[in-house]
């Protein structure tokens, strides 16, 4: 909602300028978007009167100017425009003036001779919007303007001083849809009484109208109209027209600009039907029949539905009610008789309506939010009588008041204890009554305690108690409402899931990774290019029915693409060394229509060196590889207390995994998740130039395992001993295997074994590899001797030598 | 003897004095105090004294002795002190080994800061889905269909009665379904509007805070969030609460610091008004309650919601949200 500065004190005398203006709206909860000057360019625009015209000694279509611009000596200005004549009063930008358009005036030569400004038109002053082309440069009448001398800022002459005021409007205020409701919050604020324009409304259903309105449907709460004969189309006057292109408005004609004019003051929606183009001189509220259309102002064929509500003639359509009128009885230059409507719709209705046919009006727009049905009559008589003043014609006498829809607003009862708990605060009833009547909310004093108030009739958002509790924390002012702590019972609420979800951020970070947070929607085509199977549940993507492009169009079934398409990002980027993980929600399509099933997931990608920005003269170049994602999943599983996690060959490689280099998480049989190598292709698929590690588990089926609690082991009190062994076993014996039967065979004296070494090449003959065990051996309850120790690694290396065809290797 | 004894004794002073490290230590004591040494000589001498004369020089033999030991032991700790000093240095200017660790994203570092205050105030945290009801999501919360509200928020439809939520308000329904007051909670999400420029990201994070009980005012709303926010920022941010509209809150407000970024002189980022929205908060409204069966005669109760990436924006000097979600390592590991 614009309003303009001066519009504003028309009707409220508030002596301050619009910053302060702003700032009162603003904490009124009418929250000022924009404060601008209007017409800044005619800084240095004065009112010039022309002394003489000569010809110009180089140019035909130049003439050589003296302008007196109020100063001792007349300027020379040269001039192009086919109207300047001696004694001619017309805008002089003066030097130093910068126009619209970044137009900057200097003194200059133009054909050799000397122009010390410009004599203006109305466009190149940003004055002519929404008007043809005057041909020349401004013709000021001394009739129409007062203090037009020569010097005087033009700006000033033609009471252009003034700066609009941009309201974002909550949906809740359609009062405030128009100057006047917005002057009323100002008066409230001020303490000044707000003033009105001077219309006295007609008695309406005094005499026979000579045309007829039927209503035929409830939602039309209200329909006023009357009949003017006579009138001049013609284009509005300078003030009205440049009211309206203040507030953004476009001026059209006379009859049209002034029904958008008191929409703008009243809030109330108009519209004037050229009278001769409705069949029957008749008006009919009424449903739209199946398949009628109508073609609206904006020149578009409209097809109507059965809800819509119509304004139709005796034959046809003729507006869409509340939202726009039709193109065939639109007021043009021709018209000469029109019927003025000014009526109340339903905000549910019009909000359908607008909705189904995607338009939305200056109209609507107040519709939608409700109008006050109280408005109706003043605003229509406003209308006539401007009308009268600026096209002329005559008023038929008498008209229509259909008011069969008009339901007093509730009356409410305000209990000042609720007001005050409600708020924390302390007020008495004369402070709260005498804020809510400062903007016209008036209540009868029921006792010390309570009001009771009918809701003036535009504040239609007044429906309840703790509607009018918001008006007098609003007018009393949220600053002036105490600030407090509130007394509660102490509790200690249960420790959530995201407790969890920090610690699993918290290890990954610390293991190095960086987090990303991809949206939860993603391209479709992220099946194709997984090359999951057709089968795959992760295949059933949750389409959006208005995603913003095709590459957001459905809900992610895994969080692996996003990953990817963050690597590609970054590899392009010249960042390709990732370690990069995400925590977050899938969405699985569930058959039947209730919510999707949600898991949440942890996925991750690894590139480049093994230790992303540690320096390279320790680290090197060394690649990450498979060891370090399954000691980074180990780690992982350590932090989270959970055990009895095997790493394991998959069963089946994932499509989108390089088959051999694809691993499972399990426990018991069941998959948590798995990690591995990207395949090829896949890295192709998504434009990827480099070799991808990946890990994606389920957070939600990992975390369901039982936490091991750490118990306590005591500290030992007697040493170690400490062994090494290596053996000689064929290539396809595996390390651990050969660890776990050290582990057996070294029952409770073995405290620690691991392996440190995995040697082939030279003197170890081709086929076999060299395997090195460290081993320490400690007993709780006494120092080990050799003898024991000696014992018990020949047991071992016996057992591995037999187990794995071993050879033991001499130290 | 005696003649001896004090001129050993100054011989020992001079020969400590000139001792430099453990080896000349070690030296001086095998000379001087060891059991071949020469105050071992001398007292051997002691046998060749006279009677009287022998108790006399004797004390004076083991005094002296007493008096170097001292002197050797505390030579010896002066010299053990020094050591260290005299270690060699490589070339410090060398990178240590690092194995650096990686970071959260910006988002959850402002949302755990966000979370963990109000957790300090004791409130519960809760989730609920991305994908919610339109029941949830518009109509418990007072927006009916076609409502204008809706307009504030341009969702994302899966269907007629299934969206992606638009705010983490549905949460307050859900915790107020399955529990009775007095409730102290706050919901952490995601949460999704078609939209999309330097300031909007069709996803985006929020907390929605409520807290219901007897007597709950709206000066105890401002008192929470006050002192959320002088937590969030500094104590000396001035606050500003202002009128607002959200169908389920009445009054409803929205809440203002002064710019960060200017100060409060008026900038690019606080459109010249030196006031930044940080959050929007209200009464819970008495429709509300009536959809969850609480009597909004006996209980009363405040929500707020506020935009993690506004705050992140704000403390980071972020000036393009985009970023957020590009995931780029150059981003990331600036937080």
């Amino acid at each position: 909602m614009k309003c303009t500065e001066k519009w504003l004190k028309e009707y409220v005398a508030v002596e301050f300028g619009p910053d302060e203006i702003a700032a009162r709206l603003t904490m009124l909860g009418l929250e000022v978007d924009a404060v601008e000057p209007l017409y800044p360019g005619l800084d240095g625009v004065c009112v010039g009167r022309v002394l003489s015209v000569t010809r110009h000694p180089n140019a035909d279509r130049l003439s050589l100017c003296e302008v007196d611009d109020g100063g001792e000596r007349a300027r020379r200005v040269v001039c192009g425009a086919p109207n300047v004549r001696p004694g001619m009063f017309t805008p002089l930008a003066l030097p130093g003036a910068v126009l619209p358009g970044n137009f900057k005036i200097k003194v200059s030569k133009i054909r050799g001779e000397r122009s010390e400004g410009m004599l203006c038109a109305d466009r190149e002053l940003g004055l002519a919007e929404g008007q043809a082309d005057s041909g020349g440069i401004m013709d000021l009448d001394p009739g129409e303007f007062s203090g037009l001398v020569p010097g005087a800022p033009l700006a000033e002459v033609l009471g252009l001083r003034d700066t609009m005021i941009e309201v974002d409007l909550t949906p809740n205020r359609p009062d405030c849809a128009g100057v006047i409701g917005l002057a009323r919050e100002l008066a409230g604020s001020a303490g000044l009484p707000l003033g009105r324009p001077e219309i006295s409304p007609p008695e309406l259903a005094g005499s026979e109208p000579p045309f007829a309105v039927q209503v035929e449907a409830p939602d039309c709460l209200r329909y006023c109209a009357r009949l003017i004969r006579g009138v001049k189309i013609a284009p509005s006057p300078w003030w009205l027209r440049r009211r309206l292109l203040a507030v953004g408005l476009r001026p059209i004609n006379n009859v049209v600009d002034i029904t958008n004019y008191v929409m703008m003051e009243y809030g109330q929606p108009m519209h004037a039907f050229d009278f001769d183009r409705l069949a029957g001189g008749r008006i009919r509220v009424r449903r739209a029949k199946a398949g009628e259309k109508i073609t609206t102002l904006d020149g578009v064929e409209r097809q109507l539905t059965p809800e819509m509500l119509l304004i139709a003639d005796a034959a046809q359509a003729v507006a869409v009610a509340g939202i726009m009128g039709g193109s065939e009885s639109e007021v043009g230059p021709e018209t000469v008789n029109i019927l003025l409507e000014s009526a109340c719709f339903e905000a549910k209705s019009v909000r359908a309506t607008a909705a189904a046919l995607k338009l939305a009006t200056d109209s609507s727009y107040r519709f939608e939010r409700g109008v006050d049905p109280q408005a109706a009559p003043q605003a229509l008589e406003r209308a006539v009588k401007l009308i009268l003043d600026l096209a002329g014609g005559e008023v038929a006498p008498g008209g229509v008041d259909y008011r069969e829809g008009v339901v007093d607003p509730p009356l409410l009862t305000l209990r000042l204890g609720r007001v005050n708990d409600l708020l924390g605060t302390d007020l008495d009833l004369d402070t709260v009554a005498g804020h809510l009547a400062g903007i016209e909310i008036h209540g009868e004093r029921l006792d010390d305690q309570a009001l009771r108030i009918r809701p003036p009739s535009f504040r239609v958002d007044l429906e309840r108690e703790v509607d009018l509790i918001e008006e007098v924390a609003r007018l009393i002012g949220y600053d002036r409402i105490p600030t407090s702590m509130p007394l509660v019972a102490m509790e200690m609420p249960a420790k959530a899931d995201n407790d969890q979800r920090h610690r699993i951020k918290t290890i990954m970070v610390a293991l190095g990774c960086h987090e990303a947070v991809n949206y939860s929607f993603v391209n479709p085509a992220h099946g194709d290019w997984l090359g999951l199977a057709a089968a795959d549940p992760r295949r059933s993507m949750l389409p959006l029915l208005n995603p913003l492009s095709e590459e957001q169009g459905v809900m992610r079934t895994t969080l692996l693409p996003g990953l990817l398409e963050n690597a590609r990002h970054n590899i392009n980027h010249q960042c390709p060394d990732l370690r990069l993980f995400e925590l977050g929600k899938v969405f699985f399509a569930e058959p039947g229509s209730g919510l999707p099933r949600e898991e949440e997931r942890l996925a991750a990608v690894f590139g480049g060196r093994r230790h992303p920005g540690s320096p390279l003269l320790w680290e090197g170049e060394a690649a990450v590889d498979l060891y370090d994602l399954k000691g980074l999943l180990e780690e992982l599983l350590r932090g989270l207390r959970r055990s009895g996690v095997m790493l394991v060959p998959a069963k089946e490689s994932s499509p989108y995994a390089l088959p051999g280099s694809c691993f499972d998480l399990r426990h018991e049989g069941e998959k948590l998740g798995e990690w591995g190598k990207i395949h090829p292709r896949v890295l192709k698929a998504f434009g990827i130039k480099q070799e991808l590690l990946y890990l994606d588990l389920s957070t939600s089926r990992l975390l369901a395992l039982p936490a091991v609690r750490p118990t306590f082991t005591p500290l030992p009190r007697f040493p170690a001993v400490k062994r090494d062994l290596a053996l000689l076993v064929p290539e396809e014996v595996a390390a651990g295997e050969m660890l776990a039967a050290i582990r057996e065979v070294g029952g409770k004296l073995l405290e620690h074994a691991e392996i440190f070494d995995v040697y082939r090449g030279k003197n170890i003959e081709p086929g076999r590899k060299s395997v090195a065990f460290a081993i320490h051996y400690r007993d709780a309850e006494r120092t080990l001797n050799e003898e024991t120790v000696a014992v018990v690694h020949q047991l071992i290396i016996d057992q591995l030598v037999t187990r794995f065809h071993g050879q033991l290797r001499e130290a | 003897m005696e003649e001896e004894l004090q001129s050993l004794r100054a011989e020992a002073e001079a020969a400590l004095a000139a001792v430099t490290g453990p080896a000349d230590l070690e030296g001086f004591r095998v000379e001087y105090l060891g059991r071949k040494g020469r105050f071992s000589g001398l007292m051997r001498l002691l046998g060749q004294a006279s009677a009287e004369e022998r108790p006399r020089l004797g004390k004076l033999a083991n005094e002296v002795k007493a008096v170097v030991e001292g002197l050797f032991n505390a030579r010896k700790e002066e010299l053990e002190d020094a050591l260290p000093a005299a270690s060699p240095v490589g070339d410090l200017t060398l990178p240590g080994r690092r194995c650096p660790a990686g970071g959260l994203h910006p988002v959850t570092q402002v949302m755990e800061e966000v979370c963990s205050i109000f957790v300090g105030l004791g409130f519960a945290v809760a989730e609920g889905p991305d994908v919610e009801t339109d029941f949830y999501n518009f109509e418990a919360l007072n927006i009916p269909p076609h409502h204008p509200a809706r307009a504030m928020h341009d969702t994302f439809y899966v269907d007629e009665g299934r969206l992606l939520r638009t705010h983490t308000s549905p949460m307050q329904i859900r915790a107020m379904e399955q529990a009775s007051p007095p409730l102290r909670m706050i919901a952490p999400g995601k949460v999704y509007r078609c939209d999309s420029d330097i300031t909007h990201t069709p996803m985006f994070h929020q907390v929605e805070g409520f807290m219901v009980d007897r007597k709950v005012s709206f000066a105890d709303l401002k008192g929470v969030l006050s002192l959320f926010i002088t937590r969030m920022f500094d104590a000396k941010t001035p606050i500003r609460f202002r009128p607002s509209f959200f169908p389920f809150t009445e009054p409803s407000a929205e809440v203002d610091i002064g710019c960060v970024i200017c100060g409060g002189k008026g900038c690019r980022v606080c459109k010249q008004t030196g006031w930044l929205e940080i959050l929007g908060a209200g009464m819970i409204d008495p429709a509300v309650f009536a959809k969850v069966g609480y009597d909004s005669e006996q209980y009363s109760g405040f929500a707020f919601g506020l935009g993690i990436e506004r705050i992140a924006m704000l403390r980071y000097g972020i000036s393009d949200i985009r970023l957020f979600y590009e995931n780029d390592l150059r981003f990331l590991a600036q937080f």
